[in-house]
């Protein structure tokens, strides 16, 4: 998801420096603003395939006569802070992917217009995924509708790997533990930083991240038994069971992968197609893959759950908004449109992503284990805590900072003491 | 310098003379004209931002607002927030600390290269500074990246020397994990950028000492040492009061360094610095009521240190 970091965000600076001049050509908006002109996509990350991005602009611009579409490719690192000043000034793009945790940062603070109701029934309505949808609401409207949800599995090669995949956490923990002791290789790779592969061992020993107590207050609960249960667990897999960097984070999970020294991997079902990749991309800006060797045979399972089952996993993924100071609303809900559209939505289920409409989820590829594992995870899909401020604890990076110091050795119940007035002070705040 | 804003004919203020009629002072227009672009630049690019900061340290100023939302005024509460958490005293602390390492370890290394170059030949002069010049014009942003690469922890340069010449097994460990080891990156860092400017600086101002002062010292019987701190030294004393300044007030508002550097690895609250710790309450969560409150704390900092350098400048002048 943030690979090529630097080269996207220089690429997407100049982009955006370049399309300023343009788009400010644009009459400001009474109504609808004008018929034609140009919108401005801001799509986040690498994960929406090229495929369905030639779709959007080649249908907006066959039904928008005159108009054109730009797609400009944002970074997931400091998007809330880009988008806290990008949306409120006069230069705003027109239409916005926002990850499904940091939507109520913006929804809330009248960063969104809000989608009607008609037009909401116009999009999909009950269709779209329900979960995605609350994410986007803000008191009784609708202002970030759902895009995509990401689901987790965890990858393998059978070369590498030997057996059935394991029934419970339990034993997962274990045969990622006993692969470690045949020394160089990683049972499972747990960069420090990761927290969304952390998030299901809290939540399946009974942990939660905050719940709202009864005075309305947040009550943060990694201390809690189950907690610290899971932290445990966690712990003892970062220390015995991976040689990732301690305070490294989740990004080109490829490369070590692909050296062939990794058993379990969890990560979101896309990383198929990166681990996949002939060793010589095609592309210029392609990266290489391992499609001959570990990659060739890659197989997937949902994460297990304490009591067998599939386990609940954090529920990542994006939504979409049209920006309140677009000054071509109209054009804006054309292209939302587009991209709610069952063609659109199809080509977003092929790659692996589950789709924003519940009725195309059958459009995932379901013949390979990876498929089927990345739909199972996904039914199981938990949120964070439903309140804005919960960007904030994203934006100030307190989960990757605290599971650093898990990787790190630090005493457990310390750790989630801090995780838990870190939370608390942040969510009252 | 007052005397420029007066007619050549007058007398200079400070002679005592009978008192005369008083000329009714012109406005001198030429040089106020000539300063008039600069005012409006630094006016728009500089005071608006102040005052607007200013005006926003005193108000609740949260992500809404940002989007047209009115400001509440809260008076001093941003700033009885900030100076009574103890997260901001640390922030501080930890800033003036690595600003101190920085500038001495700036100032130290920066002279003895100039110090070199003043011995060395032509050829070799040429490609001392040919190397400075490439450090400094090195944007931050590339030179933290691949500082960070330098430093990987699963594929970097020093782990895999390490590795090879220790025998011990290297990989993994992180460097950036601890506080001090982050710190002391970020000081290779910031200190490998700055002395290009200092050795510059300094072999300029060194190379302007008369040799004959020196052979006399030398005949005095006075060594390389005693030469350099009775002689060099003295001559170049302003120019050592500037680059102090400078170097401090650099290193005290570090920005991009840190910021890449924390996301490289690292423990991001025990590395804050003043200036990425301002961003992350502003930028970061949104409060930039309080986060202009922190920075106009440390403008005030700041300037102390500036007045500091305008006054010494000023009296140089005098003399």
């Amino acid at each position: 998801m943030r690979k090529n970091r630097l080269v996207a965000v220089t690429a997407a600076a100049s982009m955006t420096l370049a399309m300023g001049a343009c788009a400010s050509g644009a009459d400001a908006a009474d109504d609808g603003g004008p018929s034609t002109g140009e919108v401005r996509v801001w799509l986040v990350g690498t994960d929406t395939p090229d495929e369905a991005r030639d779709y959007l602009k080649t249908t907006f611009e066959e039904q928008n006569e005159g108009s054109t579409l730009v797609i400009e490719e944002q970074s997931w690192d400091g998007l809330v802070d880009k988008y806290t000043t990008a949306l409120a000034g006069s230069d705003a793009p027109d239409v916005v992917e926002v990850g499904n945790t940091q939507a109520s940062a913006f929804t809330s603070n009248g960063y969104f217009s809000e989608i009607t109701a008609d037009e909401f029934e116009e999009l999909g309505g009950s269709d779209l995924l329900p979960g995605f949808v609350e994410a986007g609401d803000w008191e009784g409207a609708h202002y970030a509708l759902p895009y995509y949800a990401g689901s987790r599995a965890v990858f393998y090669s059978p070369q590498l790997v030997d057996g059935e995949p394991p029934a419970t956490l339990d034993e997962y923990v274990d045969a990622a533990k006993d692969m470690y002791k045949k020394g160089k290789f990683s049972g499972m790779w747990w960069p420090g930083q990761d927290w969304y592969n952390a998030l299901p061992f809290i939540w399946e020993n009974g942990g939660y991240i905050a719940e709202p107590a009864d005075d309305g207050s947040w009550e943060a609960g990694f201390s809690t038994p189950g907690g610290i249960a899971g932290l445990t667990q966690i712990q003892d897999l970062m220390l015995n069971a991976s040689n990732a960097p301690a305070d490294g984070q989740e990004t080109d999970l490829q490369v070590p992968f692909c050296e062939g020294k990794i058993g379990y991997l969890s990560a979101p079902t896309w990383i198929q197609w990166s681990i996949n990749a002939p060793e010589e991309p095609e592309s210029d800006d392609g990266v290489p893959g391992c499609g001959s060797t570990y990659g060739g045979d890659l197989e997937a399972f949902a994460l297990p759950g304490k009591d067998g089952g599939a386990a609940q996993v954090f529920a990542g993924g994006s939504n979409i908004a049209i920006a309140k100071k677009s000054e071509q609303r109209d054009l804006a809900y054309s292209a939302l449109k587009i991209m709610l559209s069952d063609e659109y939505q199809s080509i977003i289920a092929g790659i692996g992503l589950i789709p924003a409409k519940v009725s195309l989820s059958g459009d995932v590829p379901q013949e390979n284990s990876i498929g089927a594992a990345g739909v199972e995870a996904a039914a199981g899909a938990k949120l964070t805590p439903a309140t804005p401020k919960w960007a904030d604890v994203e934006a100030q990076n307190v989960l990757q900072t605290q599971f650093t110091r898990l990787a790190n050795g630090d005493d457990v119940e310390q750790v989630a003491a801090d995780i838990d007035s870190q939370i608390e002070s942040i969510l009252n705040g | 310098m007052s005397s420029l804003a007066t007619e050549p004919a007058a007398p200079p203020a400070s002679v005592s003379s009978p008192p005369r009629p008083r000329r009714r002072r012109r406005l001198p227009t030429v040089p106020w004209l000539l300063l008039s672009a600069s005012i409006l630049i630094l006016g728009v690019l500089t005071g608006y931002p102040v005052v607007r900061m200013l005006v926003m340290s005193f108000q609740e100023y949260e992500r809404a607002q940002v989007m047209g939302m009115p400001a509440e005024w809260v008076g001093f509460d941003n700033y009885t927030a900030i100076l009574t958490d103890s997260a901001f005293w640390a922030v501080l602390g930890r800033s003036i600390l690595f600003m101190l390492v920085a500038v001495v370890l700036t100032m130290v290394l920066g002279t003895l290269i100039a110090l070199l170059m003043m011995r060395l030949g032509k050829g070799l002069r040429l490609l001392v500074s040919v190397g400075l010049l490439l450090a400094w014009s090195m944007p931050p942003l590339s030179s933290t990246t691949i500082w960070g690469w330098i430093f990987d922890t699963q594929y970097g340069l020093v782990n895999n020397l390490l590795t090879r010449f220790t025998g011990e097994r290297w990989f993994g460990h992180s460097w950036l994990l601890d506080p001090l080891g982050f710190f002391t990156i970020l000081t290779f860092i910031i200190v490998w950028g700055a002395i290009p400017f200092v050795a510059f600086t300094m072999y300029a101002g060194l190379s302007q000492i008369p040799g004959e002062v020196l052979e006399a010292a030398q005949l005095d019987g006075a060594g390389a040492f005693a030469r350099f701190r009775l002689v060099m030294l003295p001559y170049v004393r302003t120019i050592v009061t500037v680059l102090v300044v400078l170097s401090m007030i650099w290193d005290l508002k570090v920005f991009p360094q840190v910021y890449a550097l924390q996301d490289i690895g690292g423990d991001r609250q025990k590395t804050n610095t003043i200036g990425v710790y301002i961003y992350q309450m502003g930028m970061g969560q949104g409060h930039f009521g309080t986060a202009s409150a922190i920075a106009f704390v440390f403008v005030a900092i700041m300037l102390l240190l500036s007045i500091y350098y305008v006054r010494r400048t000023m009296k140089e002048e005098e003399l």
